[in-house]
């Protein structure tokens, strides 16, 4: 298949840009990102493969999986790409990185290519100049030096330095060791903090690692019994909405965000991904987020998925038992301020007066006064 | 002991925030944001001398807190604000 000119069709609802593509492709101009458009005038032979977000996610999962299991917390932000810190993995791998090198390529199997370095960054740039056998080490001493010759574009590897790469390009600037040789004041003022940024990876510093976090899978799948769309998907989602809420492993707690994916029936997967704006364990809420997405479906599925991708605070969904009177809680409330003042002064209760309730700098909106008729 | 005269509520704080793509911010207080729900800009007082621009961000944290940030374009700081 790669032996064709290939390219990986965009994602339903996503830009309409190419993504990964074959050597065959790549011989006709077709580069990943393009248009469709562009690449379809380049090569008018070219196949669009539909995309498999939902299997891309399960292979690499497995692959951090591996990773992990030889003691490595790893952060990856896409598929493809993973680091780790090794120093603390020498001690249970022969003592030295190779072995920490040797274990990660153990789990990994071949055509992988690996990299080591003081940074990040620098181990990115080490692993992309990396053959498959053979790993590429950058010492702690010369990162500066090693990273020089490289070119700006090396930056993209970072999505937010995208731009600075290009400007930087389009200024003369064509390596990182010219970078490095920027006064920082100068490149703050004409590039903000990206500029700071992409000349800390060209000195060889980085930010911190994040690893993942550990995953909590809680999913839920329905096969349908024909091609789906519409209606039919909303009653699925409210089913599967249900059996979500209703899975021991929630404990009562909320939902921060889920994950909605579903598999067409022509092939290919799409998945999307929502964040609550305030976590929440109501099924009708869930319901009204979720279900506009549904709309974003270009063609009819033969299963839907929903899992949740991140769990909230506990979920105090318990009614009262017995509901107060307004007069009862009034005179409750007012012997509380009373003997809270008693023990602390007139401060201790204070009232919220709206000054201007839609002005659109919050401090504006209220005050906080004395509480007067206690 | 004497009451206290009403005061502001909401008054913006100063915030470790870590921006990220495009300016908009990665992580605020060490805790990496989920995802930026909206964004804003406002810009008032410039009759003044001293204008408002700030650059708001409604975000969501890694713990699920909810918080509101902004980019004041004129100090060139970033601060917290309950909003």
């Amino acid at each position: 298949m790669l032996a064709e000119p290939v390219a990986l069709a965009p994602e339903a609802g996503r830009e309409q840009v190419v993504g990964e593509v074959s050597a065959a492709a790549e011989a006709f101009g077709v580069t990943p990102g393009m248009r469709v458009g562009e690449a379809l005038a380049r090569c008018p032979e070219l196949r669009l493969a539909p995309p498999d977000p939902e299997g891309v996610r399960a292979l690499w999962r497995e692959v951090l999986d591996r990773l992990e299991a030889v003691g490595a917390a790893v952060e990856s932000d896409r598929p493809g790409c993973a680091f780790f810190e090794a120093d603390g993995l020498r001690g249970i791998h022969g003592g030295h990185l190779e072995g920490v090198i040797a274990a990660a390529r153990r789990v990994l199997g071949r055509g992988i290519r690996l990299g080591a370095g003081p940074s990040r960054f620098s181990s990115y740039a080490a692993a992309r100049r990396a053959r498959p056998r053979r790993a590429e080490i950058v010492g702690q001493g010369g990162v500066r030096a090693w990273l020089a010759p490289l070119p700006v574009s090396f930056l993209r590897a970072r999505p937010e330095l995208g731009v600075v790469a290009d400007t930087l390009e389009r200024l003369g600037i064509r390596t990182l060791g010219e970078l490095s040789g920027l006064p920082a004041p100068a490149v703050a003022e004409r590039f903000g903090h990206p500029g700071r940024l992409a000349l800390d990876l060209a000195r060889g510093r980085d930010t911190p690692l994040e690893p993942r976090r550990p995953a909590e899978p809680v999913l839920e799948r329905l096969e349908l019994p024909e091609a789906a769309l519409g209606q039919q998907l909303e009653r699925a989602l409210e089913l599967l909405i249900a059996r979500v809420l209703a899975r021991p492993e929630r404990r009562g707690r909320s939902l921060r965000s889920a994950a909605l994916s579903v598999r067409f029936v022509a092939g290919g997967t799409w998945r999307t991904r929502v964040t609550l704006r305030q976590a929440s364990a109501d099924a009708g809420l869930l319901a009204t987020v979720l279900t506009p997405k549904l709309a974003e479906l270009p063609a009819p599925a033969d299963s839907i998925t929903l899992e949740v991708e991140a769990f909230g605070p506990p979920a105090h969904d318990q009614a009262r038992l017995v509901e107060e009177r307004d007069s009862t809680r009034r005179v409750r409330l007012s012997e509380a301020v009373r003997q809270a003042r008693q023990a602390v002064g007139d401060d201790a209760a204070m009232r919220v007066l709206e000054v201007d309730p839609d002005s659109r700098l919050p401090e504006r909106r209220a005050l906080l006064a004395p509480w007067t008729d206690a | 002991m004497p009451s206290r005269a009403a005061s502001g509520l909401g008054a913006p704080r100063l915030a470790r925030v870590r921006p990220g793509a495009r300016g908009a911010p990665a992580a605020v207080d060490a805790l990496a944001v989920d995802c930026v729900l909206e964004e804003w800009v406002v810009e008032d007082l410039w009759w003044t001398g001293r204008p408002l621009r700030r650059r708001y961000f409604e975000c969501v944290l890694e713990n699920g807190r909810n918080a509101v940030v902004f980019f004041d374009l004129v100090r060139r700081r970033w601060f917290e604000q309950r909003a």
